[in-house]
This record gives structure tokens, C-alpha cells and sequence, in this order.
């Protein structure tokens, strides 16, 4: 019964339009009145310790540097690489997207500022060598979020708090199945695209590709400093994204010189918007979060489940259809936070490694950004590039089959997470 | 007179961790003294907030019951500070003597005016240092080991002065930082370090005690007392039931445990006192620092329990 | 400049200090922990109380350019009397939700006034208290969005931002 107080709540306010944030404060509201603890000291007590975290505090340090980035001209440099390194291998630039996808995601943890990133540059090369732009576009989205999957991630971050998982295993745990992304995004390329008579760009000799290797060189280092000082334990993810934040924008100030003053300015107001924005709908998933742990709904919940619990793989099969069933209509991390207090519990219950489903609920959640009706990162693309966004949904959905085929292959076969695991900690 | 009384009681440990026998043994008192009408149903592992949260929980009267190491009260009263001071008690039989007698009463006197009555005192144990460089043998040993400890002034203090470089961090950060060596140490009870795995990042387990950290059981004041003298008689007598079920397990425990962690491949040693009373000296200045912030009189109170 | 423009753009200032105070406290700890083994113990607290302060007012700023996700699948499928209902209703929503947090902040202040943090001594009433400045600024916001609507003076660029059709606000 709680349970569909929850669920009503939730889905009736979202429906007419109510921020994700408030909608969760107002089923929070619901159910302390369901449950007759109606107090709204919880709210404020729960708000403000659900933002007092150090750890989160890597947020909007990774967003900072994202944002650095894309300003400071280290993401345009990363493509110039991508287009002289692979531009004439078959599939041309969409393999260039893909290869730049994958790097970009090392360096940012947002998808929507990496497709934006993407589409803005390569979208216009596309059209001039003739290939088809809504397919095109939808690929710079598929691409997209690898972000979150390929550390750093804001995603992991926000799991890792939300599940007490850890961080720093969730980021090794993310590279190889980022890597398979980008590889089932190639398969598919590969057979969609292999009619387009489009012309590939002339192969490059070493001296050009070793300058352009050398002027994207700074930009290529951040991941050294992320993912190699996280591995290396030189930093905790927290010191890792102020790492990041700062080099950035030493980059993009001291070397490239393509940041004054204004501009400056507009980045941190914009990382900082961002920041409110994400830590407000965490603040406010923690209100929900401490009422359905009260309720006891996780309980609730697998008594409905209980069957399944010794077979892990069909419990994986049927949580996963719910995030993607969720995933079409909410956000990356409003997915997270309403579902991991949910679910967390029934996970450990049935023996499932958190790390890995961490990994498979990121990646998942990621899917849900291409899926119509809500998937912000095909706004993205639909905005940049200028196609409709019925266009960009039939140009994507090739894509999207192949990460969703990945998907079940990943559940079916954990060991292609939890091996490369196994090595890389 | 006894109604229906759900007791929502919560905490950072987990139902392994000898506190669930603790709370078993609470439960079944509880249950033959009322029959069945009250029951303490625990959230494990802060799964309603952290014990900052849980501390503003039983002051506004919205949950009852709390299993936490003082220093999670300690912004509210800064007399619980003395339970973070280095090297106080001698051993367990110091330690039961002081908490169960006047110490342990004079601190109750204390909570109950921010609105926390205390029941009484469970135990976490006595903290050691864990490291992945070298064993700690004497206080030289821990120059320059980077450790992390809890976000508080007294251990901050205390492993400065020995030369240590104490980092404060976050517990969910902590196994991943000792895996990749972002830190070399940490500290805890035997429990605490079997139970959170704690063997497989770090190689030496050395038998410090530096400080000695009971379980204080704290009850919101608001709900306490809107409680009938029946029942009040009766959770207090069930959380000592509790306290001592506890306490014997934990005890029990300790040996086998520190076997089971040599069996993992941990080095364990002991110090010598020389070792002990050199590091005992080199902090004897957190007291003097703290000694007004904590109150001359708690200091007293414990001085007197100790018999020094 | 109108007083809700003079407020936003202070906030946006104290946004980009709040901002620019935690990377340089953070960064400088880390560096003072590596560089010279030693480190600022108060670093971890100002920074997280920087955090928290950053995102509550940051919160109304976003609130008032509809920034905060929403879903508009539905709303925008709706003509212009089903957006105004659905507009009506969620600052209903907004506005019960934002003056729990106000009341919530008011009874936990006592409470937090006399929990002091641990490092640095702070009263947690000087953390907590801003979730309260920004429960009145998002209810503010919101009542005045409420009585546009009621008194039909509501603009159609309000109501298009509120049913997603304005995509010139950066949503991620
Ligand atoms: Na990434
Ligand atoms: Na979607």
C-alpha cells in the first residue's frame, strides 16, 4: 500500500509538469502523512545533510572541468586528432566520432555537453563529405553518453553516495564496458552506413598526425591525471576532479589561451548553475529516500521478488527492463536517485556485486537519454545540428538497438564486467 | 502499564557486528517483559542518515533510539570529547567499571539537557592502527604515515603530535583509498576492521588501543517522556541486558577474530609498554589543549572513577 | 533593473565566489598534503559548507529560468487552458513543498544552533539556515507565477519555457 503511495505521488506530480526535485519532496510529504510522522523538520534536516558531502563535492569540480574544456578549446583539438588519427579508415568520420567520443569521455562526465560538443564540430563536416545528417546526429548521440559510463562520471559519483559503493571501484569497473559501447556503436555503423557513398578523407602522413597528436596533447593528458591518479592512488576521486578542474583551466588560460576574463566567469556561472541543479534533485531524493527506508518499501518490494532472489540473472533481467522502461521518461541522475533506495537493498539480498550493478544501472540509465519521449541528450543533438527531432529518433535508433543489445549481453555474461574488474583494481 | 511501542533505533554497524546479538538479547527482554508489545526494530548502516542525522532525529523527537560512538554527539556537547582523548583506560574492567558507575552517570547528566536521555553503554572497543607500510612498534613508526581518521579536532590533534599526517575522510571513501594507497593507514576496533574488509588492503594490524570508544545508547528525550515509569523501567533494563550481551560477544570475539585476521595474511603486533607510554607522553599535550573545552569537572569525574 | 533581475544577478555573483572559494581551498589543501605533507584540517568543512550554500541559492536562481528537470511530455501534448492548469497546479506544488522547507528550517534551527561543527566551530544553524532562503525565494517565485496565472496575465514565453518549447535555457 505505501508503495503506491510513493508511486502515486511521484508519477501524478511528474506527470503535470512538476520539477523531479519537488515531485520528490512532495511523495516524501505523502508518505510522512501515510505514515503519520507528518514533520517538516525531516524535510529541512534531510535537504541540507543530503548536501553537506565531501565526496559530492567531486560534482561540480568534474563539471567545472567539463565546462573548462569545451571552452578552453581542448575538445576541438581532441576532434582535429580524431579526424587526422582515423578519418580515413572505412566508415570515415563516423568511426572519427566514435574515437573522439571515447576520449572525450575519459576527460567529462556529462553526456549532454559531450554530444553538444560533438555534433558542433563534426555535424558540419559530415554534411559537406555527404553523409546522411540524421543518422550522422544520431550516432554524436549514441556516442554521447558514453560519457557517464567511462570515468570520471558524475553518474558513479552520484550512485556510489547514494548506494555506499565505492567510487573509485565503480570508475575501473566503467572503462570496459564504455569501450564495448563504442565498439557495438561501430558494429552498427559499420552495417548502416556501408551503402552511403560518401568520400573518406585522404590518409594522413605521421609528421601531420604527430602535430595535431602534439597540439591536442594537453588535453589528451587528463585522463592520465584522472583515471591513472585514481588507480594509482595518488588521489581520491574528490582530489582527482579539483585535479582536473584545475588543469583544465590552466590549459585553457596559461597554454591555449582561449579564455579571458567574461568568459571565465560564464563558465564557473554555468558549472555552478549546473552544481544547484543536480545537488538540488539529490537534496531532494534524500527527503524520499529516508521516508521509503522508514516505510519499509525495499521489503515490500521483495516480498514480490522473493522468487527470483537465487536466480540473479533473471532479477538483473527484470530490474534492468524497469530502468529502461523508466529511463524513457526521466532523467540520468533522477533515475538514480529514485530507484538505487529502491532497489539497493533487494540487489545485496540476492548476492548481485553492487559494483557491477552499479556499472549495468549507469549504462542503462545512459540508454535511457536517446529514448523517446524524454531523452535530453537527442535535444541536444536535435538543437545543435539542426534536425527535427522525428529525424534524429529514426537516425539514433540503430544505435540504440546495438547499446540495448549490448545491454543484455552484459547481463547475460557479467564476467565481461567483472574480469576486467578483477584486473584493473 | 505498557502499550505498543515500535522502537526505531539506528546505527553505523551492521546485524553481524556483535550489536546484533546485543539487540537480539534487547529484543527478547523486551518482548518477555511486555508481551510483544514493544519491539526495537534497528536500521543497520545509516540506512536512515548518518549519526549527525540520527542525533537531530531524537532531539526533535522524531525517531527514538540511537547505537552510536559518542563522537557523533560531540558537536552538541563538547564534554564527550573526553572519550576521544589518546590512551585513558587500562583495559576492559577500567572501562566497565567507570561507564557503568558515576562516569557513566555524570555523561547521562550531561546529554539530558539537549535532549538526549542515555541508557547506557554498549561497546565498540578499543581502536588499533592498521597500515600498509610497515609495523607500528613504536611512536617513530607512524612519522609521516598518512591515516585517516574521523572529521574531529581531538584525533586530528592526536596523530599530529605523533608525527603522523592525519587526514580527515569520508568513511565511503576510505577502503578504495587504502586500496589504491591514496592513504597508508586508518584506525578502528577489531570488529570494525574485520568487518569492513579492511584485511585485504592493508598488511599490519598494530595493537595501538589508543582510544577506547563505547556505543552510547541514547533515547529521544521528547518520546521518553511521554513514556508510563513501566516502561521506562523496562527499556532500561533491556539495554543493559543488551549492553551486556553485547559486550560478552564482542569479548568472545575479539581472539578469534584477530586469528581470523592473521589467517588473512594481516601481520599483528603488540607494543611494548615503553612503546606505549612514549606515545602516551608525546599526547599528553591533547589533554592540556582540550582540557577546557571538554570541562574540568568530566575530567574530574573520570579521574575519580579511575581511581587516579 | 527590476529587483528580481538586482537579486538574480547577486546570486549569480555569489554562485561564481562560492565556486572559485571551494576549487582554491580544495586544491590548495591538496597541494599543502602532497607537496608538503601537511594540510588545512578546516578545508573539508568550509568547502562543504560552501557546497551547501551554492546549492540552495543556486537552486532559485535555476527555479525561476526553469531550469530544474522536469518531464513535459504530457504538458506539451495539452493546448493552452490544459498547460495554464498544469502551470497552476505545479507552483501549487512547488509552493507546498517550498514552505515545508522554510517551516522545516525555522523548527531545526534551535536545534542547529547549539550543534557546532567539529573542526571549525561553525553553529550548523549558519549551514542549514539557507535551505530557508531558498524555500522563500522559490516560494516567491512561484506565488507570483501562481497569481499571473490566476489573474490570466501569465506571458506565452512563461508558459512555452514551463511546457519545454523554450530550448534557449541551457537544460544539463
Ligand atoms: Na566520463
Ligand atoms: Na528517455
Amino acid at each position: 500500500m505505501t508503495i503506491l503511495v510513493f508511486l502515486g505521488t511521484l508519477a501524478g506530480t511528474m506527470a503535470i509538469g512538476v520539477p523531479v526535485a519537488f515531485a520528490l519532496i512532495f511523495c516524501g510529504m505523502a508518505l510522512m502523512l501515510f505514515m503519520g510522522v507528518g514533520d517538516p523538520q525531516i524535510i529541512a534536516a534531510k535537504m541540507v545533510a543530503g548536501a553537506d558531502s565531501f565526496t559530492l563535492l567531486a560534482v561540480p569540480f568534474f563539471l567545472l572541468a567539463g565546462e573548462l574544456m569545451n571552452a578552453g578549446g581542448l575538445s576541438r583539438r581532441i576532434v582535429n586528432f580524431a579526424v587526422v588519427g582515423v578519418g580515413h579508415m572505412r566508415g570515415g568520420l563516423g568511426i572519427v566520432t566514435i574515437f573522439a567520443a571515447i576520449i572525450m569521455a575519459s576527460l567529462s562526465g556529462s553526456p549532454s555537453a559531450d554530444t553538444a560538443a560533438l555534433a558542433s564540430i563534426l555535424i558540419p563536416m559530415m554534411r559537406n563529405a555527404g553523409y546522411n545528417v540524421p543518422r550522422a546526429a544520431g550516432l554524436m548521440a549514441a556516442g554521447g553518453i558514453i560519457a557517464p559510463v567511462i570515468p570520471p562520471s558524475i553518474a558513479f559519483i552520484i550512485f556510489g553516495v547514494a548506494a555506499n559503493v565505492s567510487i573509485t571501484g565503480l570508475f575501473m569497473a566503467g572503462i570496459v564496458p564504455g569501450l564495448l559501447m563504442a565498439v557495438a556503436l561501430t558494429v552498427a555503423w559499420l552495417i548502416v552506413s556501408k551503402k552511403e557513398q560518401v568520400e573518406l578523407l585522404p590518409r594522413q602522413p605521421w609528421s601531420v598526425k604527430l602535430a595535431e597528436a602534439r597540439k591536442a596533447g594537453w588535453a589528451l593528458f587528463m585522463p592520465v591525471i584522472v583515471i591513472g591518479g585514481i588507480r594509482f592512488g595518488i588521489f581520491t576521486p574528490t582530489e582527482a576532479a579539483i585535479a582536473a578542474a584545475v588543469y583544465a583551466l590552466f590549459v585553457g588560460t596559461v597554454v591555449y589561451r582561449e579564455l579571458d576574463w567574461r568568459e571565465l566567469y560564464g563558465v564557473f556561472l554555468q558549472a555552478g548553475k549546473t552544481t544547484s541543479v543536480v545537488l538540488f534533485l539529490i537534496a531532494s531524493a534524500m527527503v524520499s529516500a529516508y521516508l521509503i527506508t522508514l516505510a519499509n518499501i525495499p521489503a515490500e518490494l521483495s516480498t514480490y521478488i522473493e522468487p527470483f532472489l537465487d536466480r540473479p540473472k533473471l532479477l538483473m533481467l527484470i530490474i534492468m527492463l524497469l530502468v529502461l522502461v523508466m529511463g524513457t521518461a526521466l532523467d540520468l541522475s533522477a533515475s538514480v536517485l529514485i530507484l538505487t533506495p529502491v532497489v539497493m537493498p533487494i540487489i545485496k539480498q540476492a548476492g548481485i556485486d553492487p559494483i557491477y550493478f552499479g556499472v549495468m544501472f549507469i549504462m542503462n540509465a545512459c540508454i535511457g537519454m536517446i529514448t523517446p519521449p524524454v531523452g535530453i541528450v537527442l535535444n541536444v543533438v536535435s538543437g545543435v545540428a539542426r534536425v527535427p527531432m522525428g529525424q534524429v529518433i529514426r537516425g539514433v535508433s540503430p544505435f540504440l538497438i546495438a547499446q540495448i543489445a549490448l545491454l543484455f549481453i552484459l547481463i547475460a555474461f557479467p564476467e565481461l564486467v567483472l574480469v576486467p574488474l578483477a584486473v584493473l583494481r | 502499564q505498557i502499550g505498543e511501542i515500535n522502537i526505531k533505533m539506528s546505527n553505523g554497524l551492521n546485524a553481524e557486528h556483535p550489536i546484533g546479538v546485543g539487540t537480539e538479547a534487547m529484543n527478547a527482554c523486551l518482548a518477555a517483559g511486555s508481551e510483544g508489545k514493544v519491539q526495537v526494530t534497528p536500521y543497520w548502516s545509516h540506512a536512515l542518515g548518518s549519526e549527525a542525522e540520527a542525533v537531530q532525529s531524537l532531539r526533535a523527537g522524531l525517531q527514538e533510539m540511537m547505537i552510536e560512538p559518542p563522537s557523533a554527539h560531540f558537536g552538541i556537547e563538547p564534554a564527550l570529547g573526553v572519550f576521544d582523548l589518546p590512551f585513558l583506560f587500562d583495559g576492559e574492567t577500567a572501562v566497565d567499571g567507570a561507564l557503568d558507575g558515576a562516569f557513566g552517570d555524570h555523561i547521562a547528566a550531561k546529554m539530558e539537557p539537549h535532549g538526549l536521555v542515555v541508557l547506557g553503554f554498549w561497546e565498540h572497543g578499543f581502536r588499533h592502527v592498521t597500515n600498509s607500510r610497515a609495523p607500528i612498534e613504536t611512536a617513530d613508526d607512524l612519522k609521516g604515515l598518512r591515516i585517516r581518521v574521523m572529521q574531529n579536532k581531538i584525533f586530528l590533534d592526536t596523530f599530529d603530535r605523533l608525527g603522523a599526517n592525519a587526514i580527515p575522510m569520508a568513511w565511503g571513501e576510505l577502503f578504495a583509498a587504502l586500496e589504491t594507497k591514496a592513504v597508508d593507514a586508518e584506525e578502528n576496533p577489531i570488529a570494525v576492521i574485520d568487518a569492513a574488509k579492511f584485511f585485504e588492503v592493508q598488511d599490519y594490524l598494530s595493537l595501538t588501543g589508543h582510544v577506547y570508544a563505547p556505543l552510547m545508547v541514547s533515547y529521544s528525550k521528547v518520546l521518553w517522556d511521554k513514556l508510563s515509569a513501566d516502561e521506562q523501567t523496562l527499556i532500561r533494563s533491556c539495554v543493559a541486558a543488551g549492553r551486556d550481551a553485547e559486550r560478552a560477544e564482542m569479548r568472545s570475539r575479539n581472539s578469534a577474530t584477530l586469528q581470523k585476521l592473521r589467517d588473512a595474511g594481516m601481520q599483528v603486533n603488540e607494543l611494548t609498554p615503553e612503546a606505549l607510554s612514549a606515545m602516551r607522553e608525546a599526547t599528553a599535550p591533547v589533554y592540556e589543549a582540550n582540557r577546557d573545552t571538554i570541562g574540568q569537572d568530566t575530567i574530574d569525574a573520570l579521574n575519580a572513577a579511575l581511581g587516579r | 533593473m527590476s529587483v528580481s533581475r538586482l537579486c538574480t544577478r547577486l546570486i549569480e555573483a555569489l554562485i561564481v565566489f562560492l565556486l572559485v572559494f571551494m576549487v582554491v581551498i580544495v586544491f590548495a589543501n591538496v597541494v599543502l598534503r602532497y607537496g608538503f605533507n601537511s594540510g588545512i584540517h578546516l578545508s573539508d568543512e568550509l568547502s562543504r559548507y560552501a557546497f551547501v550554500w551554492l546549492t540552495f541559492l543556486g537552486a532559485i536562481v535555476t527555479f525561476r529560468e526553469n531550469a530544474h528537470v522536469n518531464i513535459e511530455t504530457l504538458v506539451s501534448r495539452f493546448g493552452r487552458r490544459g498547460r495554464l492548469v498544469c502551470m497552476g497546479l505545479t507552483q501549487g506544488v512547488v509552493m507546498i513543498c517550498a514552505a515545508a522547507m522554510v517551516m522545516g528550517t525555522l523548527r531545526l534551527h534551535p536545534l542547529n544552533a547549539t550543534m557546532k561543527a567539529t573542526v571549525s566551530g561553525i553553529p550548523m544553524s549558519w549551514v542549514s539556515d539557507v535551505l530557508g532562503v531558498c524555500g522563500a525565494g522559490i516560494f516567491l517565485i512561484a506565488a507570483v507565477r501562481l497569481v499571473a496565472i490566476l489573474t490570466g496575465r501569465i506571458s506565452q514565453s512563461e508558459l512555452d519555457a514551463f511546457a519545454g518549447q523554450n530550448l534557449s535555457e541551457d537544460h544539463q
